[in-house]
C-alpha cells in the first residue's frame, strides 16, 4: 500500500491520541474515576494503531488488552469517549454501564472483548467464518500478546482458520513479557510467528515500534484475506514501558525489571519515532505536530468533562434487558 | 499471639509445606512474583524448579497438576482468578475430580487448585466470580474457603496433605485482613465448621467473605435478635451436623452465598436442612446470594452481588 500524506498524518494523529487517552486513563484510575484496573498501552501503541487505522468500518477487530483496546479502537475510528465513559461506569458508556472495561462498538466492528486472555482466537474464527459466508468482503483482525499466544485456544482456532481459508489476520503484539513472565521463559523459539508455520500460514515479523511497518504488513495481510487467500500472521516486536497493570510491581521472576532495559526500550518510543520521521520527511512541521498534540489534549479534556457530567446507571431493569434477547 | 495478614498466612502455609515435603511444588503464571502476594518470595527459598513460573496456559497448568499428582508429587496449581477455571474445566472437573473414580480407585491425585474469588471490585464477569457451585457439583473435588488468616493457613496445609484434589478459594476482600496465626505447625481438619458467634434466635451460615457481613449484621441486630454465625470453612466435605445442632436450637436459618443463587450452595444446604430438620424450623429458610445474572462491570454489580442490607433484611424476615 502506498501511503498518502493524509494517511501518514492520520496514523500519527491516532498514535498521539492513543498516548494522550492512555495517560488520561492512568490519571483517572488514580483519581478513582476509572473503575476496576488499567493496563497501560505505553510503548505498545503501534501494533493496534497501525493495524487498525486503514481497515474498513465493517472489518472486525478483536482488541488486545493493552490500553484495554484504546489503540485498536482509536485506530478503527471509534471515539474513545463512549468507551472510557463505560470504563468509568457511566450510564452514557457504550454498554450503558454494564460492561466496565469490556469494549463494544458493533457499528464499527468492535463486537466485544473478554477478560480471559486467549479467548480472542476461537471467537475470531466464528467472525471470520460468518464474514466468509456473507460474502461482503469483511476481514477479521485479531490482536493478542505473546502471553495470549501460549493458550491452547490458539492452536484450535489457527487450524480451523487455515483449513477453511478464513479471512482473518492474526496480529501478535510481542512485547517480550506476559505480566511477570518474560517470553524467553514461556516459548522456546525466538519468534512467535513460528506458530503460523504449523498451519501453513504465511507470517512476517515487523518492527512493532514502527507504526508504518505495522500498517504496511497488516494491510498486505488484510488484502490477502479479502481476496479469499486465507489467514496470515503478523508478529510485531513491541515494548511495555511500565508495569503490567497500574499498581503491579514491574517484576519478572520476582525481581525488578532491569531499569537499563526499560531505558533502552523507551529510546524507541513509537510516538517519538514516527514524529521524527514525519518531521524529517517534511510530512509534518513542528507546528503541525504541536497542533495535533493540542487537539488530542482538547479531546481528552472534552471526554473528561463528558464523563464527569454523566450519571451512573441506576436502573436494575437493565439487567433483564441485557440478559436475554426477545 | 502473633498476627499475620491473610495473604501472608497463605504464603507461610505454602512455605512450610514446601519445606516439609519435597514432593510439593507450585506452578502458575507469575507465581515467582505473585499477583496477590500469596506466593511472593517463595522462589528465593525454594528455587525456580519448585516455584514454577509457567506460560499463560491454564489448561496445561491444571493438566500438569493432575498428571504430576498421579506420579506421587503434590502440585499446587495457582490459577490466579477462580473465573479462569472455565479455561481448564476439563482438567479440573473431568480429570482431577473423576479419574480416581473412573479407574476404580487405583490412583490418588493429591493436587491443589488455588484461586481467588469474590466481587466488590467492579471487575466484571470474568474476574469476580465465586464459583462454589461449579466445584460442588463435581463429586471428587474438595472445596476449602477460608475466611480468616488462621483458617487460610490451616486449611491450605490440610489441602496440600490431602490425598485428593482440593480446590482452595481465597477471597480478594480478605487478602489484607490481619489475625492471629500460631507459629507452630497446625492444620485444620476438613469438614469441621466453626461457630463464629453464638446465638439463640437465628442461625446464619456464611462461608468465606460473607462471614464478615454475618458478624456485622449480628452485631447491628444484637438488641433484637441473638444471631448465631457459622462458617463451614470447607463446603465439601460439609459439616452439616454443626449446622443442624444450631438450627435445632434456633429454629431459624439464613444462608449467605456470594455465588449465583440458582443451583447454588445455599439451595443445596437449604434442601439438606429441610430433609434433616424440617420439623425444627419455625420459619422458611432464607438465602442471600448473587442474583441470577452474570456479574456486570462497574457500579451495576451492586444490583447483582449480595449487599449487607440484604443480610439484615433476611434475618429480620426470617424472624418476623
Ligand atoms: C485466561 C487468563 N489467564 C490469565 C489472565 C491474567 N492476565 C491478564 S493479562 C496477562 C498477561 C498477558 O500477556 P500478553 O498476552 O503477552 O499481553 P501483554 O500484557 O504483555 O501485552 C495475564 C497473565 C487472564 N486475564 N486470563
Amino acid at each position: 500500500m502506498k501511503f498518502e500524506k493524509e494517511d501518514l498524518v492520520k496514523l500519527y494523529r491516532n498514535l498521539v491520541r492513543t498516548r494522550a487517552f492512555d495517560e488520561a486513563a492512568v490519571r483517572w484510575l488514580a483519581q478513582g474515576k476509572l473503575l476496576a484496573f488499567y493496563h497501560p498501552a505505553q510503548g505498545g501503541e503501534a501494533p493496534g494503531v497501525g493495524g487498525c487505522t486503514f481497515l474498513r468500518d465493517d472489518d472486525i477487530v478483536y482488541p488486545h488488552l493493552r490500553g484495554h483496546g484504546l489503540p485498536h479502537m482509536i485506530g478503527k475510528g471509534i471515539s474513545p469517549k463512549l468507551y472510557l465513559a463505560e470504563h468509568c461506569g457511566k450510564a452514557t458508556g457504550a454498554a450503558g454501564g454494564m460492561g466496565g472495561f469490556h469494549s463494544v462498538f458493533p457499528e464499527k466492528g468492535a463486537l466485544g472483548a473478554g477478560g480471559t486472555i486467549g479467548s480472542c482466537f476461537p471467537v475470531s474464527v466464528g467472525w471470520a467464518l460468518a464474514a466468509k459466508k456473507n460474502g461482503r468482503g469483511q476481514v477479521v483482525v485479531c490482536f493478542f500478546g505473546d502471553g495470549s499466544a501460549n493458550r491452547g485456544t490458539w492452536h484450535e482456532a489457527a487450524n480451523m482458520a487455515a483449513l477453511w481459508k478464513l479471512p482473518v489476520v492474526w496480529v501478535c503484539e510481542n512485547n517480550g513479557v506476559a505480566q511477570f513472565v518474560p517470553i524467553e521463559d514461556a516459548y522456546p523459539l525466538e519468534d512467535l510467528s513460528n506458530l503460523a508455520s504449523a498451519f501453513g500460514m504465511p507470517a512476517v515479523v515487523v518492527d512493532g515500534q514502527d507504526v508504518m511497518a505495522v500498517a504496511e504488513a497488516v494491510t498486505a495481510a488484510v488484502e490477502r484475506a479479502r481476496e479469499g487467500k486465507g489467514p496470515s500472521f503478523v508478529e510485531c516486536k513491541t515494548a511495555r514501558f511500565g508495569p503490567h497493570g497500574i499498581g503491579n510491581p514491574d517484576k519478572v521472576h520476582g525481581k525488578d525489571r532491569d531499569p537499563r532495559q526499560i531505558e533502552e526500550l523507551k529510546r524507541r518510543d513509537p510516538v517519538a519515532l514516527f514524529r521524527s520521521r514525519l518531521l524529517e520527511q517534511g510530512v509534518l512541521t513542528e507546528e503541525d505536530a504541536e497542533r495535533i498534540s493540542r487537539e488530542a489534549e482538547a479531546e481528552v479534556a472534552e471526554t473528561e468533562a463528558f464523563i464527569d457530567q454523566s450519571p451512573f446507571p441506576d436502573d436494575p431493569g437493565m439487567l433483564d434487558r441485557a440478559l436475554y434477547a426477545e | 499471639m502473633r498476627e499475620l495478614m491473610y495473604l501472608q498466612a497463605i504464603n507461610e502455609a505454602l512455605a512450610e509445606e514446601l519445606e516439609r515435603d519435597e514432593k510439593v511444588f507450585l506452578i502458575g503464571e507469575g507465581v515467582q512474583t505473585g499477583t496477590f502476594g500469596t506466593t511472593t518470595g517463595l522462589v528465593d527459598r525454594f528455587g525456580p524448579e519448585r516455584i514454577m513460573d509457567s506460560p499463560l496456559s491454564e489448561t496445561a497448568i491444571a493438566g500438569v497438576a493432575v498428571g504430576a499428582s498421579m506420579l506421587g508429587y503434590r502440585p499446587v496449581a495457582d490459577l490466579m482468578f477462580a473465573d479462569f477455571m472455565y479455561v481448564c474445566a476439563d482438567e479440573i472437573f473431568l480429570k482431577a475430580a473423576q479419574w480416581r473414580f473412573m479407574h476404580g480407585g487405583l490412583q490418588t491425585l493429591p493436587c491443589v487448585f488455588m484461586a481467588n474469588i469474590g466481587a466488590y471490585r467492579k471487575l466484571g464477569n470474568e474476574h469476580s466470580q465465586c464459583p462454589f457451585s461449579l466445584v460442588l457439583r463435581s463429586p471428587g473435588l474438595k472445596l476449602a474457603a477460608p475466611s480468616d488468616p488462621y483458617d487460610a493457613k490451616g486449611l491450605l496445609k490440610t489441602a496440600i496433605r490431602d490425598n485428593n484434589p482440593v480446590v482452595y478459594f481465597f477471597h480478594k476482600g480478605l487478602l489484607g485482613m490481619s489475625g492471629p496465626v500460631p507459629e507452630e505447625d497446625y492444620t485444620i481438619p476438613f469438614g469441621q465448621a466453626v461457630v463464629r458467634r453464638e446465638g439463640d434466635d437465628v442461625t446464619v451460615v456464611a462461608p468465606s467473605f460473607m462471614g464478615f457481613w454475618a458478624i456485622a449484621a449480628a452485631e447491628e441486630l444484637k438488641d433484637r435478635f441473638s444471631v448465631e454465625v457459622i462458617d463451614p470453612r470447607t463446603l465439601e466435605p460439609l459439616d452439616l451436623d454443626t449446622i443442624l445442632v444450631s438450627v435445632r436450637k434456633t429454629g431459624h436459618l439464613v444462608i449467605l452465598d456470594e455465588d449465583t443463587e440458582r443451583c447454588g450452595f445455599a439451595a443445596e444446604l437449604a434442601m439438606q436442612v429441610m430433609e434433616k430438620a424440617f420439623d425444627d424450623l419455625d420459619a422458611p429458610i432464607k438465602r442471600v446470594c448473587a442474583a441470577n445474572y452474570p456479574i456486570p462491570g462497574g457500579v451495576m454489580e451492586k444490583y447483582v452481588i449480595p449487599q449487607p442490607e440484604q443480610v439484615m433484611a433476611a434475618i429480620e424476615e426470617v424472624m418476623a
